[in-house]
C-alpha cells in the first residue's frame, strides 16, 4: 500500500470481479485444502512472509492473518517480516536469485511475475489453490502466465483518483469537485486564496509526480497507443507529448506546495500525504491506499476533516474516455523451493478467504478482491472508489507497471525532472524511447 | 626510505631486505627461494588473497561479464548486447550530468576542504587549551555513519526545517531554499555536507603529518626570527606535501564514488539535480532491475577511478614513497 | 626518496625515535595566547559539531516543541524519548548485529592485513612489488563499485542474510588501506631484533608471533579503529544483503526507524543521537592512537 506496485491486470477483470462480488457474497473462497497437516509427518513448519505493510493498520492486519492461520495449524510458525516497499522490491529479486527467499512474498504479477515463473522461482498454485482462484474470478488474470499457470493471488485492487479535504473545498467556496482541467485550475486559484497548498505532491519519490502524466495520457490518448506502447515501446503518438504539455500548463499555475521537489509522498508531517492529513494541503492525486496512509500520519490516527474523492478531471479535446480509470493491485506468491508447498499454497488461499478479505476491507487499507470481501468496507471513500472501479469502462494499469520497471522508472524520472524545470514534454517522450532502447 | 638491512643471514631466509629495492641481497639466490620460505609466503598471504580476490576482484569481473547483457535479474543472463550498455551510458544525458556532478565534488572538495583543513590543523597543532576537545569536535562528523548523518540532515534541511528557520531568524529570508529539492542548489548542499563530514579526516591526517615534521626545523626558523605563520608557510606546509597529496588522492576517489549521503538525503536522482555516478548505477542496478546496464555502469565507475588514480600517480604521487599505488615501493 | 629534500632525513628514523621527537615537540611549543586562534578554532568546531548537538538536543524535545519552533532548546527537557529507545529491544538487537559485524571485520582485516604486511615488509621475493601493487590498487575501488555484483554473487553462494556476507567483503575492501598503513610500520621495526631472534633459534614465524605482532600493536590499533568505524558505519552492503529486520545493523536501523516513525520526529532524533554515541565514544578514547598510527602511515 505504500506505492502503486501492481501487476498487469486486465481492466475489465478488476471491474467484473467487483461486480460479480456483489452477486456472490455467500460463496466461501477460503478454507480449501486444509488437510495438509496429517500428511506432514515431520510436524513443525516455519514459513517466512515478506510484505510491505510497515505501518499501521497494515502491520497488525498482516500479523492477525498469520496468527489466525497458526491458531488453526499449531505446527506452523509464520515469521512475518514487514519490509519498506522500495527495498522489498529489490530484496525479493535478490533473494529469489540467491536461493534464500522467503516462503511467501509480495507479488505484483505482470511480466516480472511471468519471468519469475519461467525461471522456476515461484510456486505453481493453479491446482493447490484452485478453490480460491475460482472464487476470485477474472481478478487473478494478472497473476497468471499466458499459458494459464497461476503463481500468485491478489488481495487488493483499486483505482486511483484525487483525494481532497471537503472542508477546505467548502471554505474556498468550491461547491462541486472539479470535473474538467479548467475547473481544477479554478479550484487551485480559490484554494490559494484561502492560504493552503492546493495540491500536495511528493516529488522526491518521483512516481507521485508522474501520476499526473499517467492520468493526462489516459485522457489524451485512446487505449490503443498506450497498450501498443506497452508491448512495442513505440511512443510516437503525439498524445504522449500532449499529456506532458497539459501537465506543464497545470504546473505553471504553481498548484503544488512549497518544496514539493524534496517532499516524500508518505513519510512524516512534511510529506505530501502529511500535508493533506493535517489540513495544510487540499488535495492529492493518489491510489486507493491513500486513506490509510493519511490516518497513519495524524497524531490521533483519525482525520479531523471529511475526506472526499473525485476521479481525475476530463481534458478538453482529449481522445481518451473521460471515465477511464487507472489502478493496480497487490498479491502474494510462494517460493518454488519452500519447504512446505501445500501449507504455503493453503496460506495464500487463506489470506484471500472471505473472512480475511472482509477484515482487510474493515481496516480501510484498500479494496478487497474476493467477492464478498467488500461487505467489510466501512470507509465511505473506499466505497466510492469500489463503485467507480466497477463503473469504469476500462481500468488501465499504472503506467510504470504497464511499461515495466525500466521504461516506467524512466517515465517517473523524466516527468519529475520536468516539474523541476529540467525537462520538457517532448523530452519526456524522448526519455521513454531511450529507456526502451536499453531493453 | 629506511636503512637497508643487509641480508647475509642464514640461507633460506635469504633476503629480509626490508626497505630499499635497489639494493639486491648479496647472498647468492641460487634457485630462488627455499621451499620453506615459499611455504611461509603462501601461508601468510593466502587467506588475505582469497578474501581479497573472492570479494573484490571476482565481483568486478562479474560486473564486466553482466555488463554485456540485458538482464532483469530473473534467471541467467542470456541476452547478449555487446558494448551497447556502455554506449547507452555515455549517450545518456543524465549519466553525463552525473559525471559532471562528481567532477564538481572532486574539485570543490579539494578547493574547499584542503585549505580549510590545513588552516585548522595548523591552528590546533599549536599548544592551545582544550586541543583534544577541538580535535574531537572536528572529527565527530567523520566517525558518524553516512546513513545516520544523512537521516539527521534530512530532518534539518526541508523547507520548513531548522536550517531555514535559522536563516529566517537571522533575517536572511532570501537565503532560504528547498535545499534537497531545488536542482539549482542541491549540489551545493551536498558539497557543504561532504565538507562538513570529511573536513575532520583531512585535519587529523594533516595533524599526523605535522607530528612527523622535525621540530628542529621550525625551531631553527624561529631562532632566525621567522614568525609562526611564516614558519608554517615556508617549512611546515612544504614538508607536508606527501600527506597533502595522499589526502587529495583519497578525497578524489571518495568524491568519485559518493553514494550513501546523497542516497539517504534525497535519493540522488536526476530530478533533484544531484545524481552521482554511484546513485545512477544503483538506480538502474536496483530499482529499475536493469542489472546488466547497472553492472556496465559499475565497470565505467571502476575504470574512471582507475584512470584518475593512474594519472594522479603519474603526475603527482610519483615522488612519494607510500603513494606509489600502482608500483611496488621497494 | 624522501631524502631528496633537505631536512627530511629525520623522517627515515625508526618509529621509536619519531615518537620521542613528538614528545619533544609538545614541550618546546609555547602555550598559545592569541585569542584569534581560539576564535577560529571555536567557530570551526562549533560549525561542525552544531548539527550533532542539535540532533541530540532535539531528542529531548517533544514533537510539538519541534513543530512550533524548529530551532529552540528543550523546554521542558523530556528524557522519555531516550529512555524509550534504551528500552527498545530492537535497538539492542541492532547494536548487537552491528557489533558482531564490526568486530568480525576488524579482527579479520587486522589479522589478514598484518600477515600480508609481514610478508611484504620483511620478505624479498620476485613479485613482491606486484603483490603490493595488487593490494594498493584496491584503494581505488571502494565498495560502491562492487556492491551490485557482490550482492548478486553473495546471493548466489547462499550467504545473503548471514553476517559473513557483510564481514568478508568488508575485510576484502579494507585490506588495501590496512596493508598500505602496516607495511611501513612493520618495516620500521629494527632488523637487529629479527637477527637476534634468529640467532636464538626462533623461526621467522615464531618471530612474527612473538616479537613482531606485539610490536605492531600501535599500527594495528590504527587500522583496527579505521576498520571498525568503516564496518560499523557501513550502509550500502547491509542494505542490499540483510533482509530481515532482525538482522539489521544500526545504520540500516536508523534509516528504517526514520521511515517507520516518520511522524515522530523527536523519537527519530533520539534514536539517531544514540546511534551516534558508540562511534563518538570509541573515537574519544582512541583518538591519540589514530593520529599516532596515521603518522606512521603518511610520513612514508
Amino acid at each position: 500500500m505504500n506505492r502503486p506496485k501492481t501487476s498487469r491486470f486486465i481492466a475489465l477483470a478488476a471491474a467484473s470481479a467487483l461486480t460479480l462480488g456483489l452477486a456472490a457474497c455467500g460463496q466461501d473462497g477460503g478454507d480449501e485444502g486444509g488437510d495438509w497437516g496429517d500428511g506432514n509427518a515431520s510436524g513443525k513448519v516455519t514459513l517466512t512472509w515478506w510484505h510491505n505493510g510497515t505501518a499501521e493498520p497494515s502491520l497488525s492486519y498482516y500479523q492477525s492473518v498469520a496468527d489466525a492461520f497458526t491458531a488453526d495449524h499449531p505446527d506452523v510458525t509464520i515469521e512475518v517480516t514487514p519490509i519498506q516497499n522500495e527495498d522489498l522490491q529489490t530484496k525479493i529479486i535478490a533473494a529469489l536469485q540467491g536461493g534464500d527467499a522467503p516462503d511467501i512474498f509480495a507479488q505484483w504479477g505482470g511480466q516480472e511475475g511471468t519471468d519469475q515463473f519461467n525461471a522456476g522461482q515461484v510456486l505453481d498454485i493453479t491446482q493447490s489453490s484452485a478453490a480460491a482462484i475460482e472464487a476470485m474470478g477474472a481478478a487473478v488474470d494478472g497473476w497468471t502466465t499466458p499459458e494459464g499457470n497461476v503463481y500468485g493471488l491478489p488481495f487488493t485492487m483499486g483505482i486511483g483518483g484525487v483525494y481532497y479535504n471537503v472542508d477546505l473545498f467548502q471554505q474556498a467556496g468550491i461547491s462541486q469537485p472539479p470535473s474538467t482541467m479548467e475547473e481544477l485550475a479554478d479550484a487551485v486559484g480559490k484554494l490559494k486564496a484561502i492560504g493552503v497548498a492546493p495540491v500536495a505532491l511528493g516529488g522526491v519519490d518521483e512516481w507521485p509526480a508522474a501520476h499526473g502524466w499517467y492520468w493526462l495520457s489516459l485522457r489524451e490518448c485512446t487505449k490503443d497507443p498506450r497498450d501498443h506502447a506497452a508491448v512495442t515501446k513505440d511512443f510516437s503518438d503525439e498524445c504522449f507529448v500532449k499529456a506532458g504539455e497539459d501537465l506543464a500548463a497545470f504546473a505553471a499555475t504553481s498548484p503544488f506546495q512549497e518544496g514539493f521537489m524534496s517532499a516524500s509522498a508518505q513519510q512524516g508531517a512534511q510529506s505530501s500525504a502529511g500535508l493533506l492529513a493535517n489540513g495544510q494541503a487540499a488535495m492529492e492525486l493518489m491510489g486507493v491506499w491513500e486513506p490509510a496512509v493519511l490516518k497513519g500520519l495524524t497524531d490521533s490516527g483519525e482525520l479531523d476533516f471529511e475526506l472526499g474523492w473525485f476521479s481525475f478531471p476530463a481534458v478538453a479535446g482529449g481522445k481518451g474516455d473521460p471515465k477511464a480509470a487507472m489502478g493496480g493491485g497487490d498479491g502474494f506468491s510462494c517460493w518454488s523451493k519452500t519447504e512446505a508447498p501445500e501449507v504455503c499454497s493453503e496460506f495464500l488461499s487463506f489470506i484471500v478467504n472471505v473472512d480475511n478479505q472482509v477484515a482487510f476491507a474493515q481496516t480501510g487499507i484498500g479494496v478487497p478482491v474476493t467477492p464478498g470481501g467488500e461487505a467489510g468496507l466501512a470507509d465511505e471513500v473506499l466505497k466510492t472508489v469500489a463503485e467507480n472501479t466497477a463503473a469504469a469502462p476500462y481500468v488501465e494499469l499504472w503506467l510504470d507497471k504497464l511499461f515495466g520497471n525500466n521504461v516506467g522508472g524512466a517515465l517517473n524520472t523524466a516527468v519529475t525532472e520536468m516539474l523541476g524545470g529540467a525537462n520538457t514534454p517532448a523530452g519526456i517522450v524522448q526519455s521513454l524511447k531511450d529507456a526502451a532502447e536499453l531493453e | 626510505m629506511t636503512a637497508v638491512i643487509p641480508s647475509e643471514a642464514t640461507p633460506g631466509t635469504d633476503d629480509r631486505a626490508a626497505g630499499s629495492g635497489r639494493r639486491r641481497p648479496r647472498a647468492p639466490r641460487r634457485s630462488g627461494l627455499s621451499f620453506r620460505t615459499r611455504g611461509e609466503i603462501a601461508l601468510f598471504t593466502g587467506p588475505a588473497l582469497i578474501v581479497y580476490i573472492g570479494f573484490v576482484f571476482v565481483p568486478i569481473a562479474l560486473a564486466a561479464y553482466y555488463g554485456f547483457f540485458t538482464w532483469n535479474g530473473v534467471g541467467a543472463p542470456t541476452k547478449f548486447v555487446g558494448a551497447d550498455n556502455y554506449i547507452r551510458a555515455f549517450t545518456d544525458p543524465n549519466f553525463l550530468k552525473a559525471i559532471q556532478h562528481n567532477a564538481f565534488y572532486v574539485i570543490a572538495s579539494l578547493v574547499v576542504q584542503g585549505p580549510l583543513a590545513l588552516l585548522v590543523a595548523l591552528l590546533i597543532n599549536r599548544r592551545i587549551r582544550l586541543r583534544g576537545m577541538f580535535r574531537l569536535l572536528l572529527f565527530a562528523p567523520y566517525v558518524l555513519s553516512e546513513a545516520v548523518a544523512g537521516v539527521a540532515w534530512r530532518l534539518l534541511l526541508p523547507p520548513g526545517g531548522a536550517i531555514n528557520a535559522i536563516l529566517g531568524g537571522l533575517g536572511l529570508d532570501s537565503w532560504k531554499h528547498d535545499w534537497l529539492g531545488d536542482p539549482s542548489v542541491t549540489n551545493w548542499t551536498v558539497l557543504v555536507l561532504i565538507s562538513w563530514k570529511y573536513l575532520g579526516f583531512a585535519v587529523v591526517l594533516f595533524l599526523a603529518g605535522m607530528q612527523s615534521i622535525p621540530d628542529e626545523l621550525s625551531e631553527a626558523a624561529s631562532i632566525d626570527g621567522a614568525g609562526y605563520w611564516q614558519t608554517q608557510l615556508r617549512i611546515t606546509i612544504p614538508l607536508l606535501g606527501p600527506t597533502i597529496r595522499i589526502w587529495a588522492f583519497l578525497s578524489i576517489i571518495g568524491s568519485m564514488q559518493l553514494f550513501d549521503l546523497p542516497y539517504i538525503l534525497n535519493g540522488g536522482r536526476p530530478a533533484t539535480g544531484n545524481q552521482t555516478m554511484a546513485t545512477y548505477m544503483m538506480l538502474y542496478g536496483q530499482e529499475r532491475h536493469m542489472y546488466g546496464f547497472g553492472s556496465a555502469v559499475a565497470v565505467i565507475l571502476f575504470v574512471l577511478s582507475l584512470a584518475v588514480a593512474l594519472v594522479y600517480q603519474r603526475l603527482v604521487l610519483r615522488r612519494d614513497t607510500e603513494g606509489a599505488l600502482t608500483r611496488g615501493v621497494f | 626518496m624522501a631524502d631528496r629534500r633537505p631536512g627530511i632525513e629525520i623522517r627515515t628514523r625508526r618509529g621509536a625515535k619519531v615518537v620521542a621527537s613528538r614528545r619533544a615537540k609538545r614541550l618546546t611549543d609555547r602555550g598559545e595566547r592569541n585569542p584569534l586562534v581560539y576564535l577560529v578554532a571555536v567557530a570551526t568546531a562549533a560549525l561542525t559539531a552544531a548539527p550533532v548537538i542539535y540532533v541530540m538536543l532535539g531528542g529531548f524535545r517533544s514533537n510539538q516543541q519541534i513543530n512550533t519552533d524548529p530551532t529552540g532548546l528543550p523546554n521542558p527537557w523530556k528524557p522519555s524519548n531516550y529512555l524509550k529507545v534504551f528500552a527498545d529491544p530492537v535497538f539492542w538487537n541492532e547494536s548487537k548485529n552491528s557489533l558482531v559485524i564490526a568486530v568480525g571485520a576488524t579482527v579479520g582485516v587486522c589479522l589478514l592485513g598484518v600477515m600480508v604486511a609481514f610478508v611484504l615488509a620483511r620478505y624479498s621475493f620476485k613479485g613482491r612489488g606486484a603483490l603490493y601493487a595488487v593490494f594498493a590498487a584496491g584503494l581505488m575501488f571502494p565498495l560502491t563499485v562492487a556492491a551490485l555484483p557482490l550482492y548478486l554473487l553473495l546471493g548466489q553462494i547462499g550467504l545473503a542474510g548471514n553476517p559473513l556476507s557483510i564481514i568478508l567483503p568488508q575485510i576484502g575492501f579494507q585490506l588495501p588501506m590496512t596493508v598500505v598503513i602496516l607495511v611501513p610500520f612493520l618495516r620500521a621495526i629494527p632488523a637487529e631484533l629479527e637477527e637476534a631472534s634468529i640467532i636464538d633459534g626462533t623461526t621467522r614465524i615464531g618471530f612474527f608471533w612473538r616479537i613482531l605482532l606485539p610490536l605492531s600493536v600501535p599500527g594495528l590499533v590504527t587500522v583496527g579503529v579505521l576498520g571498525f568505524i568503516a564496518s560499523w558505519n557501513a550502509y550500502l552492503l547491509p542494505m542490499l544483503l540483510l533482509n530481515r529486520t532482525a538482522e539489521y545493523t544500526l545504520p540500516l536501523g536508523v534509516a528504517h526507524y526514520a521511515t517507520e516513525h516518520s511522524t515522530d520526529t523527536a523519537m527519530v532524533l533520539a534514536f539517531t543521537s544514540i546511534c551516534m554515541l558508540p562511534a563518538l565514544i570509541f573515537f574519544t578514547i582512541l583518538q591519540k592512537r589514530i593520529v599516532g598510527g596515521l603518522t606512521g602511515a603518511v610520513k612514508g
